[in-house]
């Protein structure tokens, strides 16, 4: 580091204005900003990755869509609709944090600079991350959540000779099926529910023949590959010294009953989706816990405006939905700013967006009804746990540690559970072991979700600090 | 199903020694298509660790590039020449 970061008066950070600003490239961002550059504003779209696309429609360079295909080509030519449209796309820009107004975002450069964006308009776009339980051994290089098989096999690469995919929910079908493509043995899926056998509740879904013949699509795919699908099962353990060498499958509903022990080299554990709400936590937006995840979600308008007016929440932020909810709800938000900014849309789009995102969310909503609820199914796994397993990796804070603490007083309080322990205070700020942790917390009083905090991402010092004297940002 | 071979491989250093990797792939992909999984160290109980998330969130794919440590492999592009050290390879 060079004496001048020291300086007494710091240069300051390079600065961007718009119109709006889009924080996050996935479909709902991408929609969004395709939208609010069509209706005359100037868009800003900042995401942190190489490329526009978020995780859904997430685009390896070139060279690898043309050697190995490229399996959501319909993302590529939404980017380059936004592109055309005028948006500004600045990729591998991480925004970190809000500043003290609350409204001007600070993000690093892939230089590491800092970089202030200022915006009447904030569209926080930033998606969902796959929800972690843990269970022992799971810190072991090998185990990996079933997103990074799909993007992994998406670049081409055979993850491992054999594997197992588990957890719950509709996207471990897909992610085994891609793994079946790169050449990888999927000895078994095991579903935590039983969504496949399915019950009275599930069946207002047959109204949506087209959504649910894909997920049937993958079921086939799979048993013509002779893939066991087990339901009503979880993993116990996940064996190994240095790598992940087996796992062992036991009942949900009675973990004592062992299903199965496969010898496998990767092991693939998720239990769907939540949505990454801190960004706009952090711009002050009121938040609630959705009683069937647990979850932390914005308070929102149907279009997404959030209780801080200039705020609006799309996507999987606002509540994790699926790919067409996300593109329905980006679009709904820009109509709503372009709205209230006096460029009056379409009054009839408006309406038929309305529709169509009433009937997604009925589809959402029977969805999650064919699998368990995430509230109800994650307390029971971290209740089991045993208490030499890893609950928060990063700082290698076990069950036991984490169960001293909630036994303490104060323990119902999330923040003193991870101030007694530094369970959750690692790099990955409680991501990965949030929804335990909170399972985990004695009930009572005090905060029972895991707050947000600063940086979001962990930073060089100089994008914090602001550029060097001379450095161009 | 291996992938067709169709643009020309490029050449980068893993922990000091030169491998061919595939264009347009991310760091991580490029490491693990080597058969590395032990992307770090844990500080505190001394074990590897390899990537979990695949998507920026879990930090466990960090490695150094061109001398910028903490970099989440699963987010970075390979390039031709790129120096790629992981915290496993300074310990061996």
């Amino acid at each position: 580091m060079s004496a001048d970061t020291f300086a007494p008066s710091l240069p300051a950070a390079a600065e961007l204005s718009a119109d709006a600003a889009v924080v996050g490239a996935g479909p709902a961002g991408l929609a969004a900003a395709l939208e609010l550059a069509r209706g005359g504003l100037d868009v800003l779209l900042l995401d942190e990755q190489a490329e526009p696309g978020g995780q859904y429609y997430r685009r390896p360079g070139p060279e690898v869509l043309d050697a190995v295909g490229d399996h959501r080509p319909e993302g590529g030519r939404l980017v380059a609709r936004v592109r055309a449209a005028g948006v500004r796309v600045l990729s591998g820009h991480t925004v970190w944090g809000v500043d003290d107004d609350r409204r001007t975002l600070l993000a690093a450069s892939p230089g590491g600079a800092a970089l202030r964006v200022r915006a009447r308009w904030v569209v926080a776009a930033t998606g969902a991350y796959e929800r972690s339980v843990p269970f022992p051994g799971w810190q072991l290089p090998g185990v990996v959540t079933p997103g990074l098989a799909q993007h992994m096999s998406a670049e081409g690469v055979r993850l491992g000779r054999r594997a197992v995919v588990a957890g719950s929910g509709p996207f471990l079908l897909p992610v085994a099926c891609a793994l079946l493509e790169r050449g990888v043995r999927v000895a078994a899926v095991a579903e935590a529910g039983r969504p496949y056998t399915p019950g009275p509740a599930a069946l207002g879904a047959l109204r949506f023949p087209a959504r649910l013949a894909e997920l049937a699509s993958y079921a086939a795919r799979l048993a013509r590959h002779g893939v066991r699908l087990h339901q009503d099962t979880v993993v116990a353990r996940a064996h190994g010294a240095d790598r992940v060498e087996a796992a062992t499958l036991v009942r949900f509903s009675d973990p004592g009953e062992v299903v199965a022990r496969h010898d496998v080299d990767l092991l693939c554990v998720g239990y769907g989706f939540r949505p990454q709400a801190d960004l706009a936590q952090l711009l002050g937006c009121a938040v609630d816990r959705d009683p069937a995840t647990g979850d932390t979600v914005p308070r929102l308008t149907p279009a997404g405006r959030a209780s801080v007016p200039h705020v609006y929440v799309v996507g999987e932020a606002a509540g994790a939905a699926g790919a067409p909810t996300a593109l329905a709800r980006g679009r709904a938000a820009a109509l709503d700013i372009l709205a209230a900014s006096g460029r009056a849309p379409d009054r009839g789009e408006r309406r038929r967006l309305a529709v169509r995102m009433a009937s997604l969310a009925r589809f959402t909503r029977l969805t999650a009804a064919l699998y368990p609820a995430p509230a109800e199914l994650v307390p029971a796994l971290a209740r089991r746990l045993p208490g030499s397993a890893l609950v928060c990796r990063c700082e290698c804070v076990t069950a036991g540690a984490v169960r001293g603490a909630a036994a303490a007083a104060g323990g119902s309080d999330v923040p003193a559970v991870k101030g007694g322990t530094r369970a959750g205070m690692g790099l990955c700020q409680a991501r990965e072991c949030g929804p335990a942790l909170e399972a985990l917390r004695a009930d009572g009083p005090g905060t029972g979700a895991v707050p947000a905090r600063v940086p979001l991402r962990p930073l060089p010092l100089a994008a914090v600090l602001g550029p060097a004297p001379g450095e161009d940002a | 199903m291996t992938p067709r071979t169709a643009a020309a491989q490029v050449e980068v250093t893993v922990d000091g020694r030169p491998v061919l990797v595939r264009p347009g792939t991310s760091v991580a992909a490029a490491l693990l298509e080597q058969g590395r999984w032990d992307f770090r160290v844990d500080p505190v109980s001394g074990r590897d660790r390899g990537p979990y998330c695949g998507m920026g969130v879990c930090l466990e794919c960090e490695v150094t590039v061109d001398g910028r440590a903490h970099v989440r492999s699963c987010l970075e592009r390979v390039r031709a020449g790129m120096r790629i050290d992981t915290a496993a390879g300074e310990d061996a």
